[in-house]
């Protein structure tokens, strides 16, 4: 299964798509009460249903999940469901996403794909530094580790000592956690005394679960590990392992043999062509227990349908830019943090630890940047410190359409986190 | 040479009594002190008497810390000094003053303003 994976043509993918869009569709309608409703009240033809005909197919979202909550969107009967997992529900209920025995499996081998594309072996260590539990990060990664066959070391999040002492002493070579997380691992290695460089023997570092830009991985590359890969899932798509970065670091492939991906404009839901920005959809092609059709992921990306160097067919979405619930709205633009970490990230001397906060002047918003400094910071001359964070400001502007103030931090000031980061505060009452 | 250490801190209550403590902990004196501050964080610039030992302090307090050169003049030779400075083309970038009657002078070239000060008979530390 996975050599044919990594050879397919994109005429086979495409093939293999139609048929397989055209089979879901039926299942959902025969097993799902809520997609049977959904698709009679479109008016989609299931009977001879065409792979265009995915356009009236409506959209389904997180809404419809915890509405539904919990398991209205199963498309199987209840005694298949082998497991459940849910995300916090910060706003009532959570979202709970189910699988069957088949579903597991197939989120293993795309685990494994995932790390075997990134040029990770059976002879690798594999510390999984994700959290293990509810949330599917740390579950996903370890299936598809120990599927290929690779030493796995449950280590979870937390207890960044004996994470650090276990990456040394066993002798890791593939850490897989967030990105923000492994930046916090490469400050304290040095905390510890721990040189990365000969101490460890960090190879690839599969990192995921928020998104991360150019400069954390020269950060990390430079530091801390050789290679640093981006990894995209999420837990309405089984988890991770659904597009992975090659070793050509071009965007990330999308298994499309088990996800069909189109970007839409997130307002108008219009379908866009590849290379242009917007949400991306996706449709679960082999999903059994909680199929989805058309899932608004509220991710922002661009698809890349264009071949890659490094050989699979399978179409490539660029690094997440923002989501749009990231997305602040401030005086009426949207702006994306991943915005303000690509501006950041051009200048030298600084960290790629910032934290943005948007508060409320009068009838006004005010979105304040908070930019760390690094220790070679040159803090002699107050002109060119002042000059930088003028420089900082008028980027910022450039880049965003919006003013905003830029404040500098002294270095390890802002919050590190060990999950996701916690880089947004908004202060503004609505 | 003298070399000066250019701290930046943000500007607000407890960060420089943060630092001096730091140096009070570490039997550091400070010999010298000036502040330039702009906005929300400023430069503290001082001289210290152990500076190795001071470098590795503020290192491992994971400070951001830069090292300059400075030449420290007698206060009673500040007239005829910033004279030959100025006839010699050297530009003075800040000063501040010293313990035991001496100033502290950042110019531009600190090579060429010890040669053309020991020359005009000024002592240079």
């Amino acid at each position: 299964m996975s050599v044919q994976a990594y050879s397919m043509s994109k005429k086979q993918i495409k093939e293999l798509q139609a048929k397989k869009i055209k089979e879901l569709v039926s299942r959902v309608y025969e097993n799902s009460p809520f997609y049977r409703r959904r698709l009679k009240e479109a008016g989609v033809d299931v009977t001879n249903f065409r792979p265009e005909d995915i356009r009236k197919i409506p959209f389904t979202t997180k809404t419809d999940l915890r509405d539904n909550y919990p398991l209205g969107l199963i498309s199987v009967d209840k005694s298949r469901i082998v497991r459940m997992h849910a995300s916090s529900g910060t706003t009532g209920n959570p979202t709970v996403v189910a699988y069957t025995k088949k579903d597991i499996d197939a989120w293993a081998e795309l685990n494994k794909r995932c790390l075997e594309a990134c040029g990770v072996t059976s002879e690798d260590v594999v510390q999984v530094s994700y959290g293990y539990g509810l949330f599917t990060g740390g579950l996903g990664l370890h299936y598809g580790a120990e599927r290929l066959g690779a030493k796995v070391i449950p280590a979870s999040t937390g207890n960044t000592k004996r994470q650090l002492k276990l990456m040394k002493d066993l002798g890791t070579t593939v850490l897989a956690c967030t990105p923000s997380y492994a930046l916090f691992l490469s400050e304290s290695a040095k905390e510890e005394g721990i040189d990365p460089k000969k101490d460890l023997r960090l190879r690839v570092g599969v990192l995921g679960a928020e998104p991360w830009s150019e400069s954390t991985r020269k950060v990390l590359e430079d530091e801390f590990m050789q290679s640093a890969h981006d990894i995209y899932g999420m837990s309405e798509l089984n988890g991770p392992g659904v597009a992975i970065e090659c070793r050509k670091k071009n965007g990330l492939h999308v298994w499309e043999d088990h996800y069909l991906v189109e970007i839409i404009d997130p307002n108008t839901g219009e379908v866009l062509e590849p290379g242009e920005k917007g949400e991306m959809v996706v449709t679960t092609l082999e999903k059994e227990g909680m199929p989805l059709l058309r899932y608004r992921t509220r991710d922002i990306t661009i698809l890349e349908d264009d071949a890659c160097e490094c050989g699979m067919a399978h179409a490539r979405i660029k690094k997440i830019l923002g989501r749009t619930d990231d997305m602040l709205k401030i005086r009426g633009i949207c702006v994306f943090p991943s915005q303000i970490e690509e501006v950041i990230s051009g200048f030298e001397g600084l960290t790629p630890f910032y934290q943005l906060v948007v508060d409320r002047d009068g009838p006004l918003d005010r979105l304040l940047v908070k930019v760390e400094v690094s220790e070679d910071f040159k803090s002699d001359r107050l002109t060119e410190i002042v000059d930088l964070q003028k420089r900082l400001e008028e980027e910022l502007r450039d880049v965003l359409s919006i003013s905003a103030a830029v404040e500098l931090t002294e270095p390890r000031t802002l919050p590190r986190s060990e999950g996701k980061a916690q880089r947004i505060i908004d202060l503004r009452k609505i | 040479m003298v070399k000066q250490f250019s701290i930046f801190l943000e500007n607000k209550p407890g960060r420089l009594s943060s630092v001096i403590d730091l140096f009070e902990r570490n039997q550091i004196r400070v010999l010298a002190m000036g502040i330039a501050e702009a906005g929300n964080y400023g430069i503290v610039r001082c001289i210290l008497d152990a500076p190795e030992r001071a470098a590795e302090v503020l290192r491992n307090a994971n400070t951001a810390v830069n090292l300059v050169e400075v030449v420290i003049i007698e206060m009673k030779d500040l007239y005829s000094a910033v004279k030959v400075l100025g006839d010699k083309g050297i530009n003075v970038d800040y000063a501040y003053t010293m313990d035991m009657g001496r100033i502290v002078i950042k110019v531009d070239d600190e090579s060429k303003a010890k040669k053309v000060l020991s020359e005009a008979g000024i002592r240079t530390y």
